[in-house]
This record gives structure tokens, C-alpha cells and sequence, in this order.
């Protein structure tokens, strides 16, 4: 399929005659009339996308919102599949982290039509009247257009330890075992992927988050608390037990709302609060 | 395979040239020219020597980077806008209660009459609407923070933290306390 | 052999050079004329910088369970009395000077401990050291003299929930 349209561009446009194939391809993208918008039939259903562009080689310039026209009917169901469709046929530069594009990588969390979610996961809304406004993951520092810094927020994965904590070996030498009862208060917990949207969606998270581990990470730490074959529970408690580190957390419950993969942080961190009253 | 490499370099070279004067000189000359590295592109400026400290870069460029929208952008949601209005409600039940004890504690001093005799006067004189007004004023904060407080007490008990919970319990409170909030207006 | 027509390779390097007249043409993706960020901010966060580098973890701070689980665990205490001091005078039309002084000091307390969870929450130390202990020292000075003028109110005049019915049926 992709042969037969560039060379009936190479015969249409007013070109040199010989071009090698791969550069035909490359520059189509960027060719007058190879956009949804200047091709659009009756029936095409454009839609507008809103994206938050900022680059960082330019840093004097303010952060604007550019806006795409992308015919639904030639894009993908998800929100993902609109950027990598506007990146490829549109805009080169627009920059965005994307990998496994089934949700389980957590790359590409942004901020889509004002909720935090991963975009491979988001639907595009069908309804071509409204458009969509894409934006970075709420208050981050950002690195270039759709890309956040979540170094602390990897700093702050860090320092809860997340990692099984022992100090004596199992009875038989082998696995460290646990019952099916114990192993089910994990479920809900070790499928965090970290993506970081119920983190950047905690309004107590923005102001605080230089000391406020943010939903996320205590998600995680509750993961720990709850392990039954964790030792190592009294040391983790004492190094939640101040006035930010869980505290800040005001059960404003964005997290729970909007978690891509139907997790509850807000629960975690509520039997979190329960263990530490419980000392 | 030889061959192939030959053609993969010629063709990086002709990736690296500007697309416009690629075109032009492929107008002249042939590619097989271009591909033997005829008019490949050459770079003037001398590279200098980095003396910055490589351990800064990243630092530097730290400095430069936006915060990305919040607040004016998240969608509003009974979650986030309850809860702020939780605290909004807080502050405007405990701010009156502070300047007015405070004022009350000052009064002798400065000649003031915060006592409830001259408090209760000074309403009865005010108008009907106005009295109720008021009183909705003072009232609604009250009710919304008495019942969503007690919303946050259940899910201090680890209770009704479901996505449909949060969502129902949110809106039964705005409802609660709005109609028992005009009903003590009424009084 | 694949990499010889690896057309994604040659898509990003001509990508990178493209001229402005092949730009005019792309015609559909204009930047918008106004900013996404808020014109005026208030209390904009400062420019990133991070302490350590990145594969350290952030410090853990020392535990301080008066600011932490015993301070939540009094806070819901107080609330949990709240409840049902405040729903007693509407039953029972105003309270006992007993009963009015606790509540007095339930509100003072709770009062107390929600505008310090506001002002640790909002002026941060590290971002504004001076405004942040301005307001603390405010909070402690305001929350001393609202405690001693309900006292006041509570001994020299008719109680808070008296007052309050009085005022309501004005």
C-alpha cells in the first residue's frame, strides 16, 4: 500500500524524476496536501488536538499549545495513536515517551483532556466538535513538550526501600513462603507500574512534593508494610511517622480516580494511616 | 555485501545534506556523484574543547525548564473540588470564630460591643432578607464541613473509598447540606 | 540487509534539517497566540534543581510521631467529639457551660490544627522561610487569644450555643 501512494506521488508532484523510494516516503510527510486537513473527503471526521509544546533549545519562550487536525477515520482508537500519527506524518518534533502501547510500561502518562492517564490506554472521544487538549503530567518540571522529570519522584521510590527486607533466612533454606490469605493483600499493590498519574494528580503532591512521597510511592510503601514476609515493618513505619512524609495526604481521593489501571492509592495510604496510629 | 555497504553510505551521506540543495544538485549533477562523496558537507567551525563541567550540564538546563499546568487545567471533579471546598468551608467557620473571640477579648479595650445582648439587637434591626442571608451565609459552611468531615472520618476507617463511593458520597453531601443549610436559614 | 533501507533513520535526519519553505507548507499545526502557562502565578514554584544526583534516594526524615501518628490520631479524636457536640444544641437547644466549655476548646483545638495543616500545606519553610514562620507565630498568637476570649465569652456571658440560638432567632 505504501509503494503505490509514493509512486503515484512521484508521478503526480512536480519532482526530479529519479528519487530513491525511502526518500519519497520521508518527504510526503511534510508535503502540502498529505495532511487530513488539506485532503478531507465528505465524510472525514477531523478533530483538533491541542498539545503543550515547550523546547528546551529555545528556553526563553514561553510554553504554547499547538494545535493538530488529525481525520479520525485513518487514526487508531487510542490518544496514543494520534500522537505517533501527528509525530509521523505531521511534526517530527513533537516529543512524547511511548513504549509497550498496552499499559503496562507507564511511559506514556500525560495529562489528556484534564485527567492524568496513560495514552495508549485513553480512547480519543469520538465527538469531532470538542477538541482534545494534551498537556505534561501536572506541575513536573518539563523536559521537553509532552516529556516530565520524574527523577524525584524515582528518588522518592528509592528511599521507602522497595525491596523485601530480612534478616532471617527461611526455615528451610529455600523460598521465603506465604500463605494464599497473605498473598492476596498484595493484590491491588504489585501491579503498580509507576507511571506516576495519581502522583502528579494530588494537588497535596504539587505544592509538597519536595517532601510529600505522593500517592505513587506510598502505594508502594503499603505494599511492603503489607508483606508478611517483610522484617523489617517497625523500621518502615518509623520512617513515615513525621508531619510530610504520609501526612500530607488529605484524602482528596484524585488518586484513586484517576489511576490507569483501577488501583486505589487513596486505600493504601488510608491503612497506611491505620498501621502508624496503630503502634 | 560490499556493495551494500557503499550504497548504505551513500546514502547517509545524502541524508546529511540539506534537503534543498540536495535537490538542487541532484538536479545537476547525477547521484552517482553525490554518492562518491562529490560536494559532501563540509563543517567551517572548529569544534573547541568542553571546559565546562560535564556534571553541570544537566543542572543548567534544570534551571530552564517550565512547570507544567495544574490547577487551571485538571478537569474539575467532585474529588478534588469538594475537598477543596472542605477547606475553604473550614477557613470561613474558623476565621470568623477567631477575629470575632479575639475582638470580643479586645472589646473593653477599644470600646466595642461584641456582647450577645447588643449581637442579638444588632440582628433583630436587620431586614428580613438580609437576616437570611446570613444566616445561609453562616450556615452552609457549617453544614458542608460537619458532613463531608464525617465523609473523611469513614474513610479514615479504610470505608468507602470505591471510585463510585467517593463519587456518590461527594454529591449526596453537596445535596445534604445545601437543602438542611437553607432549612436552618428558614429557622 | 534491512539496515540498508532503514527509512527511519533518514526520516530523522532530514527531519532535523528541514527548510523553512518546506515548514510554510505543513499548513495545518500553527502555535496558538496564547501561553499555557497562568500569566500570574501565584507563588510559582522555583527553578528545578535536585539534591544529590539521581540514583540517590531522597533523605528519610526522623520520625517525629507528635507531628505524625499521634498528631492524627488527636485530630480525628477531636473531630470524633465534634459530632456529637454540635448536633446536642440543635436537640437540646443550647448546652451546659460544661459541655459548652468542651466544645469551646474542641474548636480552638481543631481550628488550630486545620489552619496549620494550611499554612504547612501552602507557605512552605524552604520557599518562603519568613512568611512561614510569620504565620505560624500569627496562628499561635490568634489561636491564644480566641481560646482566652471564649473563656471570657464562656464565664462573663451566656455561652457560645446560647448566644448562637439567641442570634438565630433574633
Amino acid at each position: 500500500m505504501a509503494s503505490l501512494r509514493t509512486t503515484s506521488r512521484l508521478f503526480a508532484a512536480s519532482r526530479p524524476l529519479f528519487r530513491p523510494a525511502t526518500f519519497a516516503r520521508s518527504y510526503a510527510t511534510v508535503e502540502a496536501g498529505s495532511t487530513d486537513a488539506a485532503n478531507a473527503g465528505p465524510e472525514a471526521k477531523l478533530k483538533t488536538f491541542k498539545v503543550y509544546r515547550w523546547n528546551p533549545d529555545t528556553p526563553s519562550e514561553k510554553p504554547t499549545m499547538q494545535s493538530y487536525q488529525l481525520d479520525l477515520n485513518k487514526t487508531g482508537p487510542m490518544m496514543l495513536d494520534a500522537l505517533i500519527r501527528i509525530k509521523n506524518e505531521q511534526d517530527p518534533t513533537l516529543t512524547f515517551r511511548r513504549s509497550c502501547r498496552e499499559g503496562i510500561c507507564g511511559s506514556c502518562a500525560m495529562n489528556i483532556d484534564g485527567v492524568n492517564t496513560l495514552a495508549c490506554l485513553c480512547r480519543i472521544p469520538t465527538d469531532t466538535a470538542s477538541e482534545s487538549r494534551i498537556y505534561p503530567l501536572p506541575h513536573t518540571y518539563v523536559v521537553k513538550d509532552l516529556v516530565p522529570d520524574l527523577t524525584l519522584f524515582y528518588k522518592q521510590y528509592k528511599s521507602i526501600k522497595p525491596y523485601l527486607q530480612r534478616d532471617t533466612p527461611s526455615p528451610d533454606g529455600l523460598e521465603n513462603r506465604q500463605s494464599p490469605e497473605d498473598r492476596k493483600k498484595l493484590d491491588g499493590l504489585y501491579e503498580c507500574i509507576l507511571c506516576a498519574c495519581c502522583s502528579t494528580s494530588c494537588p497535596s503532591y504539587w505544592w509538597n512534593s519536595e517532601e510529600y512521597l505522593g500517592p505513587a510511592i506510598l502505594l508502594q510503601s503499603y505494599r511492603w508494610l503489607a508483606d508478611s514476609r517483610d522484617e523489617r515493618t517497625a523500621e518502615r513505619k518509623a520512617a513515615l511517622d513525621n508531619s510530610m512524609s504520609v501526612y500530607r495526604c488529605h484524602t482528596i481521593l484524585n488518586c484513586t480516580r484517576t489511576c490507569p489501571k483501577g488501583l486505589n492509592p487513596g486505600r493504601a495510604i488510608a491503612e497506611t494511616k491505620k498501621m502508624l496510629a496503630s503502634m | 555485501m560490499f556493495s551494500s555497504k557503499v550504497a548504505q553510505q551513500s546514502l547517509r551521506r545524502l541524508a546529511v545534506q540539506q534537503p534543498l540543495p540536495m535537490q538542487a544538485s541532484m538536479m545537476r549533477a547525477s547521484p552517482a556523484a553525490v554518492a562518491l562523496g562529490k560536494g559532501i558537507q563540509s563543517r567551517p567551525v572548529t569544534s573547541s574543547p568542553n571546559t565546562e563541567d560535564p556534571t553541570q550540564i544537566l543542572a543548567k538546563q534544570r534551571l530552564n525548564r517550565p512547570v507544567s499546568p495544574h490547577l487551571s487545567i485538571y478537569k474539575p471533579q467532585i474529588g478534588w473540588i469538594g475537598s477543596s471546598l472542605h477547606r475553604i468551608s473550614g477557613v470561613a467557620l474558623s476565621g470568623p470564630l477567631y477575629l470575632w473571640a479575639t475582638a470580643y477579648l479586645f472589646s473593653p479595650a477599644l470600646g466595642w460591643h461584641l456582647e450577645s445582648a447588643s449581637m442579638v439587637a444588632a440582628m433583630g434591626a436587620l431586614p428580613v432578607a438580609v437576616k437570611i442571608g446570613l444566616k445561609t451565609i453562616l450556615a452552609l459552611p457549617f453544614t458542608y464541613h460537619s458532613m463531608n468531615g464525617i465523609r473523611h472520618l469513614t474513610w479514615d476507617l479504610g470505608k468507602g473509598l470505591s471510585n463510585n463511593a467517593i463519587i456518590k458520597s461527594g454529591w449526596t453531601v453537596i445535596g445534604l447540606s445545601v437543602t438542611s443549610a437553607i432549612a436552618l436559614a428558614l429557622l | 540487509m534491512a539496515s540498508f533501507a532503514r527509512p527511519s533513520l533518514l526520516r530523522q535526519t532530514l527531519a532535523t534539517t528541514r527548510s523553512p519553505i518546506l515548514r510554510q507548507n505543513v499548513g495545518v499545526s500553527q502555535a496558538v497566540a496564547f501561553h499555557a502557562s497562568a500569566r500570574k502565578q501565584i507563588l510559582p514554584p522555583l527553578p528545578q534543581t535536585l539534591n544529590g544526583t539521581m540514583n540517590e534516594p531522597v533523605p528519610v526524615p526522623k520520625p517525629h510521631p507528635s507531628e505524625g501518628s499521634y498528631h492524627w490520631t488527636f485530630e480525628r479524636a477531636v473531630c470524633v467529639g465534634l459530632i456529637p457536640l454540635s448536633i446536642a444544641p440543635f436537640a437540646a437547644g443550647s448546652l451546659n457551660p460544661v459541655m459548652d466549655a468542651v466544645l469551646c476548646s474542641l474548636l480552638v483545638a481543631h481550628s488550630h490544627v486545620g489552619f496549620q495543616a494550611a499554612i504547612i500545606d501552602y507557605f512552605r519553610p524552604q520557599r518562603v522561610p519568613k512568611f512561614h514562620a510569620l504565620c505560624v507565630w500569627l496562628l499561635r498568637g490568634f489561636t491564644l487569644t480566641t481560646a482566652v476570649g471564649l473563656y471570657e465569652f464562656e464565664t462573663n456571658d451566656v455561652g457560645i450555643t446560647e448566644a448562637l440560638r439567641r442570634i438565630w432567632n433574633a
